[in-house]
Parts: C-alpha cells; sequence; structure tokens
C-alpha cells in the first residue's frame, strides 16, 4: 500500500528493557513503518478536547484514543473521496468530492453544514 | 458543534496531508481546499466524538473521560469499524506507558539509593488519578501552543 512507501525508513523505538530507554513522544507503534509522522500532536487534540465547556476532565488515554480515532477518520473520508474522483477518472482529490462523500456516506451526516 | 474563527483548533497541515496521502494510492494528489476540508472535518469528528463520550462518561458518573467513553462514542457515532483497531492501539499505548514509568522508576531507585520515603503505590495502575491531572499539566507533550 501507499503507506509503506511514504514511510521514512527510521525505525520505530520500542521500549527498551529498563534503563536507558530513551522515550518517545506518546505514539503507539502500531500501523505502518514511518508511522510516527501521521502521528497528530496530543496537544493539539487535548485542546479540542478542552473546547467542550461540558467536558470536566479527560485521562491521556482518552486523548490518544480520540487522535488515533481522528488520523482513521481522515484516512476513511479521504478514501470516500477518492471513489468519487475516480469515477470523474481524475487523480486529484478536490473539494467536491468530500462534499459528495459526506453527502453519500451516514456516517459523515454530522459535517453537514461543518464545513463552510 | 461550532468551529469559532480565532480559536486554533485545527489539527496540522503537514500530519493531515500525510495522513491522507497514505491512505491514498501514489500518484493521486489532494487540492488544498480539499485537504483543508478534511483537516476541519477532523477537527468536528473530534468535538463530536468528545461530546459523545463525555454523555458516556456522564451516564457512568465520572467526571474524567477515559478510553471506554471514547469506544463507545465510536460505536454510537457509527464508526464501529475504528473500534478494534483503536483497541489495539491502546494496548500497545499502555504497553508503552508501563515500560516509561517503569524506566524512569528505575531511574529514580539509581538516583536516591537511600530513598524510603517514595510512595510505593504510585505505580498501581496506568488509570491511576496522575492521568486526570495531567490535562491542566503537560508533562510529556512534545508542543504547548494552546491559548486558552
Amino acid at each position: 500500500m501507499a503507506a509503506a512507501a511514504a514511510g521514512s525508513g527510521t525505525p520505530r523505538e520500542e521500549e527498551g528493557p529498563g534503563g536507558e530507554a530513551v522515550a518517545p513522544p506518546p505514539q503507539a507503534p502500531t500501523g505502518a513503518p514511518g508511522a510516527r509522522l501521521s502521528r497528530l500532536p496530543l496537544a493539539r487534540v487535548k485542546a479540542l478536547v478542552k473546547a467542550d465547556p461540558d467536558v470536566t476532565l479527560a485521562g491521556q488515554e482518552a486523548i490518544f484514543i480520540l487522535a488515533r480515532a481522528a488520523e482513521l477518520f481522515v484516512e476513511t473520508i479521504a478514501k470516500d473521496a477518492y471513489c468519487c474522483a475516480q469515477q470523474g477518472k481524475r487523480k486529484t482529490l478536490q473539494r467536491r468530492d468530500l462534499d459528495n462523500a459526506i453527502e453519500a456516506v451516514d456516517e459523515f451526516a454530522f459535517l453537514e453544514g461543518t464545513l463552510d | 458543534v461550532v468551529l469559532r474563527p480565532g480559536e486554533d483548533l485545527n489539527l496540522p497541515n503537514a500530519v493531515i496531508t500525510r495522513i491522507i496521502k497514505g491512505a491514498l494510492p501514489d500518484g493521486v494528489n489532494i487540492s488544498k481546499e480539499a485537504r483543508s476540508a478534511i483537516s476541519r472535518a477532523a477537527s468536528v469528528f473530534v468535538l463530536y466524538a468528545t461530546s459523545c463520550a463525555n454523555n458516556f462518561a456522564m451516564k457512568g458518573k465520572r467526571k474524567t473521560l477515559n478510553a471506554s467513553d471514547v469506544l463507545s462514542a465510536m460505536e454510537e457515532m457509527e464508526f464501529q469499524r475504528f473500534v478494534t483497531p483503536l483497541k489495539e492501539a491502546l494496548e500497545a499505548y499502555r504497553r508503552e506507558q508501563k515500560g516509561k514509568k517503569e524506566a524512569s522508576e528505575q531511574k529514580k531507585k539509581d538516583k536516591d539509593k537511600k530513598t524510603d520515603s517514595e510512595e510505593p503505590d504510585k505505580s498501581r495502575d496506568e488509570d491511576n488519578d496522575e492521568d486526570e491531572e495531567r490535562l491542566e499539566e503537560e508533562e510529556q507533550n512534545e508542543e504547548e501552543e494552546v491559548d486558552n
């Protein structure tokens, strides 16, 4: 898949067996190689969570899972939008492809009216 | 769910672009407008998921959002297909955090050899109260650009 080609080749550090473990930023070593470059910074996700006045506190794990979910969401919506572009035989994803995907896919209904 | 102008609730363009490119076949491009819209969509997604997750926390009479609240939110939002990969990511994250904790405790032990005053039960589980405080005091985060 394209993900492998996009990888930087930098080997991911697993935690050492205790001792001089160089602690990498809190990003899960799952997914394609070079995946660390495709990780949303937790600080930004945290800012979004804090923006909700009804939220009192959020644990670190929750922030991490939200970030990871957002990454999956971006992949999903990009792929769905691409299906629309493919029908037009275009090789560049346009805004209208996204709008079409939002209209066509039930799960994206929450986005209607929010992107303008 | 409204994104008010002036608040930097955007996610970094470079990362969004990389994720998009990683999901699409080689040679496929994305227009700036489409990328920017996807980025906004991702922010809206987080806000919506947060709100859903918070409902679950409140139902459970908890004040702190936890990972299972977020997983429940995904199901409610009809993103069940995310649940399995998210659970796997969570496992890996917990292992990593545990490794880090043990590493730093090892360092502490090496530093003060005669440490008796350190409470041993600080390391009882990953989900202890320290996680709540972390929202306010960023210990491990790379960037702190939040200007509330």
